[in-house]
């Protein structure tokens, strides 16, 4: 039996077994990356079911509604799925193409996020610059400052190494292809 | 009329340690943390160490929500505390140099991926065990499982090498095959 989104009735050891991995990264990429829990179960399911609606996504957790369209929305923020009108309906269907780690697309968004942030992180840094005589003296500026020029510097190495491991991951999965 | 000049300066200044707060707090919304534990990570990074009560003045969350958000960031050892000499409670500080706290992240990234891959093997074997190769969503749960074990193993790969030195490190001639 399928729901609107074509999302299919599992059989039940299949199912079983699905919870548990939705368990496993709701617990373990909190506990390791401080994922909140509620996105890492919901993210799970996409993994395994690729396609899913709001409703599903309940069917499947058993969170509100509430708590099921604030995780999609930060997901659909981080760029791990795409939001799309069911044709004829006013049901929105959330896709994740490929698993995200696997994907170039996620990286190359993460730079262009990166790219804003970089230039807003500058005019900051001018604003503050401006009136260092004004402002110096105020509590806090000497740390807003050194984590402004930090952060500058951070960023401006990420796309360089985003893009080496981007050229890394393209040629290990195929060596890890290659292997099974 | 006149105005203390400092007032428009000090608002200025607010709105750019604001600014500053939204875009740390971005990247740990992005990676799909809390918000608002996001917002308090990034209140102890610009301010270096910091109460309880100054964290709630500065984010204006409620009591609860600065403290299960400070329990997390402990956990995950972005901060730790000390008692406060001055006070009853807790002051609160990053845990080590920016740069310790992300090599710290990397070598947590890593567990993770290793304990996750031992996870996937299990549920692997109990999937051909059952023999359920013909049931419903098997297709599916097969297929992540595929996936995960190319990628994993690529991104250890990725780790280990840049785990050493992640900026200095030049890409080198890849010496095909050594684990």
């Amino acid at each position: 039996m399928a729901t609107r989104s074509g999302v299919v009735e599992f059989d039940p050891e299949i199912r079983r077994l699905e919870q548990e991995i939705a368990g496993f990264f709701a617990e373990k990429a909190s506990e390791y990356t401080g994922r909140h829990p509620i996105v890492s179960a919901v993210m799970a399911y996409f993994y395994i079911r690729r396609n899913l609606t709001q409703q599903d996504l309940r069917r499947l957790t058993g969170f509100s509604a509430g708590t099921i369209s604030k995780a999609v929305r930060q997901l659909v923020d981080m760029n791990m799925v795409t939001r799309e009108m069911i044709p004829g309906t006013h049901t929105h269907v959330y896709k994740m193409e490929t698993l995200p780690f696997r994907s170039p697309k996620y990286f190359m968004q993460t730079t262009q996020n990166l790219e804003k942030r970089r230039e807003e992180i500058e005019k900051m840094k001018e604003t503050l610059d401006a009136h260092s005589d004004d402002m110096r003296n105020i509590d806090g500026y000497q740390q807003v400052y050194a984590v402004i020029t930090h952060l500058q510097k951070q960023i401006a190495r990420v796309p360089q190494f985003m893009a080496l491991i981007e050229e890394e991951l393209e040629e290990l999965i195929k060596q890890e292809k290659g292997k099974t | 009329m006149t105005r203390n000049p400092n007032v428009p300066s000090e608002e200025k200044f607010r709105a750019v340690e604001r600014s500053l707060v939204e875009i740390i707090s971005d990247f740990g919304y992005l990676k799909g943390r809390s918000s608002k534990t996001s917002t308090v990570m990034a209140y102890v990074y610009i301010r270096g160490e910091a109460t309880q009560q100054l964290l709630r003045e500065l984010a204006g969350y409620s009591l609860g929500t600065v403290s299960a958000a400070l329990q997390d960031l402990e956990q995950l050892g972005f901060v730790s505390k000390r008692a406060s000499p001055n006070s009853r409670g807790y002051v609160y500080s990053l845990a080590g140099t920016f740069s310790q706290v992300m090599s710290r992240s990397m070598t947590g990234f890593q567990d993770y991926l290793s304990e996750t891959r031992g996870f996937l093997k299990e549920v692997e074997t109990k999937l051909h065990e059952k023999s359920l190769s013909e049931k419903s969503g098997y297709k599916s749960l097969k297929r992540f499982l595929d996936e995960m074990n190319v990628l994993i193993p690529a991104y250890q790969h990725i780790l280990q090498k840049y785990q050493a030195a992640p900026s200095s490190r030049k890409k080198e001639d890849t010496t095909n095959g050594d684990p």
